[in-house]
This record gives C-alpha cells, sequence and structure tokens, in this order.
C-alpha cells in the first residue's frame, strides 16, 4: 500500500486546487492570518473558471473584506457585476475617513456577515477610518497654515467625531490617537498638557500597502 | 479568452486611493465644520 507518498499541489487538477485554497484561505480569514488569506484566495480567484459567477461571488465574499483589512479597495465594477453592494458603503467610508458611515453600513448588513463571518474583521476597520479622518484634518489644517498643521489639537478631532455624531471626550480620542501611533497608524507623539496630538513632518500617516495593520 | 477575462477580474483592486484630495463633498463638509464658531457649536449639545 502506498502511504507516505508526498503530493506535489500542482499534480491536482485545477479545479480541486480552487476549491482547497477557498477553504484554507477561508480557514486563515477566521486565524486573522491576512496575508495568507490573501494569497491563497487570490490564487483561487485567479484559477477559479469565469464562467462560474457564483463560485466567484464566494471567493470574493471573503477577499474583499481581507484586501480592506491590508488597505486595497475593490472597485465599483467589481462590486457591482458580483452583486456585492453591502461592501459599496463600507468602501466610501474608509475612502472618506467617514466613522459613521461605516457604523451604519455594518449595522445595516450586520447579518449577512456575521453569518459570513467578516463581521469581525470588518469591524477592525475603524482604525484605518480614524486614520483617513485625522488626515483629512491634517490636509485642512495644512491648507489654511501650513506651519501648525502638524499640530492636531484633539479637541479639534472631538469636533470633527461629535459632527459625525459620535460622542466623544478628548480622553477617549487622546485613547484613539495612542492606538493610531501605537499601530503605526499615525506617527507622532502627544504634548499631553496641552491636549495636542504633534504629528512627524516625515509620512505621519503611513499606507498598509499590502500589509496588515499591527496586531 | 476566459483567462483574458479571469485576468480582469483579477485586476480590479486598488492600492493607491489614500490621496490628498479634500475636495470631495464629505471633506468639504468636514472643513466647513471645523471653521465654524467653536462657541456656537457648544451651544447646539447644551
Amino acid at each position: 500500500i502506498e502511504t507516505a507518498r508526498i503530493f506535489d499541489f500542482e499534480e491536482f487538477p485545477v479545479r480541486d486546487k480552487v476549491t482547497y485554497m477557498y477553504y484554507t484561505g477561508r480557514l486563515e480569514v477566521y486565524n486573522e492570518n491576512f496575508p495568507a488569506a490573501d494569497h491563497k484566495l487570490s490564487y483561487a480567484l485567479t484559477h477559479c473558471s469565469t464562467k462560474k459567477e457564483a463560485n466567484i461571488r464566494m471567493i470574493l465574499k471573503y477577499l474583499v473584506p481581507v484586501k480592506l483589512s491590508i488597505g486595497i479597495l475593490p472597485t465599483a465594477l467589481l462590486l457591482e457585476k458580483f452583486n456585492l453592494n453591502e461592501y459599496a458603503d463600507v468602501v466610501l467610508a474608509l475612502k472618506r475617513g467617514d466613522l459613521r458611515l461605516l457604523r451604519h453600513a455594518l449595522e445595516e448588513h450586520e447579518d449577512r456577515f456575521l453569518r459570513s463571518g467578516v463581521y469581525l474583521v470588518l469591524e477592525k476597520l475603524e482604525l484605518q477610518v480614524y486614520q483617513r479622518l485625522v488626515k483629512k484634518i491634517y490636509i485642512i489644517q495644512k491648507q489654511k497654515d501650513p506651519n501648525k498643521a502638524h499640530q492636531i489639537k484633539l479637541d479639534v478631532i472631538v469636533k470633527a467625531l461629535r459632527w459625525l455624531e459620535i460622542d466623544m471626550d478628548v480622553d477617549e480620542v487622546e485613547c484613539i490617537m495612542s492606538i493610531l501611533i501605537y499601530k503605526n497608524l499615525v506617527k507622532g507623539y502627544f504634548a499631553h498638557k496641552s491636549k495636542v496630538a504633534v504629528l512627524s513632518k516625515q509620512d505621519p500617516f503611513p499606507k498598509l500597502n499590502g500589509k496588515p495593520v499591527n496586531a | 479568452d476566459e483567462k483574458k477575462e479571469g485576468e480582469e477580474i483579477s485586476s480590479q483592486w486598488e492600492d493607491d486611493w489614500d490621496d490628498d484630495d479634500v475636495k470631495d463633498d464629505f471633506s468639504q463638509h468636514l472643513r466647513k465644520e471645523l471653521e465654524s464658531n467653536p462657541a456656537k457649536n457648544e451651544a447646539k449639545f447644551t
């Protein structure tokens, strides 16, 4: 009996390889190992027959949140073509830095996201949305006064959040900013007493570029 | 032909979207909000 034969992955039929990569990719999503999930699900997507639209959709249901979590957005065309409209507002929220829209989108499609098991992945996008919002505040300040733009008063962030109907006080915002700095989504430090976040003059908002947010 | 279509699907991703553009509606509203009189803003919530 032939037992310990080591199989070469490439020997299997394409459709079996696609199935294997889809399921092991999904496992990587649950393990929150996003680079591996990206690799496996992207393999499944590239090798899946384009005639099997339902299968492509199943792959994308997991690949889209994985890509989002490493800072890569699907095009509107992709979401439209495979009827993944539940992600449209999530993408828009990331682009805008619109925390209210993100929360609203997660609430609206909660059932669907919980059922497929990607809810927790999407919830973590909040940090990227905060990053984007602070970046927008920074750019707006810079246009007004380039010399002071890298000093962001925590009060200003409180105000922006209040406008988005999110009620946070200065201490809570300081906590969020600390997390952003710790996770390398923002480079800078605090002037704790004066309640100001001082941003690095060089690359204050590092991009993820296909890498996950630091754990 | 199917391969071409497959490549097309696989290329539907944007990694360079995080630009410095603040001309969109959301940013314009944000700007207005940040520039508005702070005292007036406080009053709205008391």
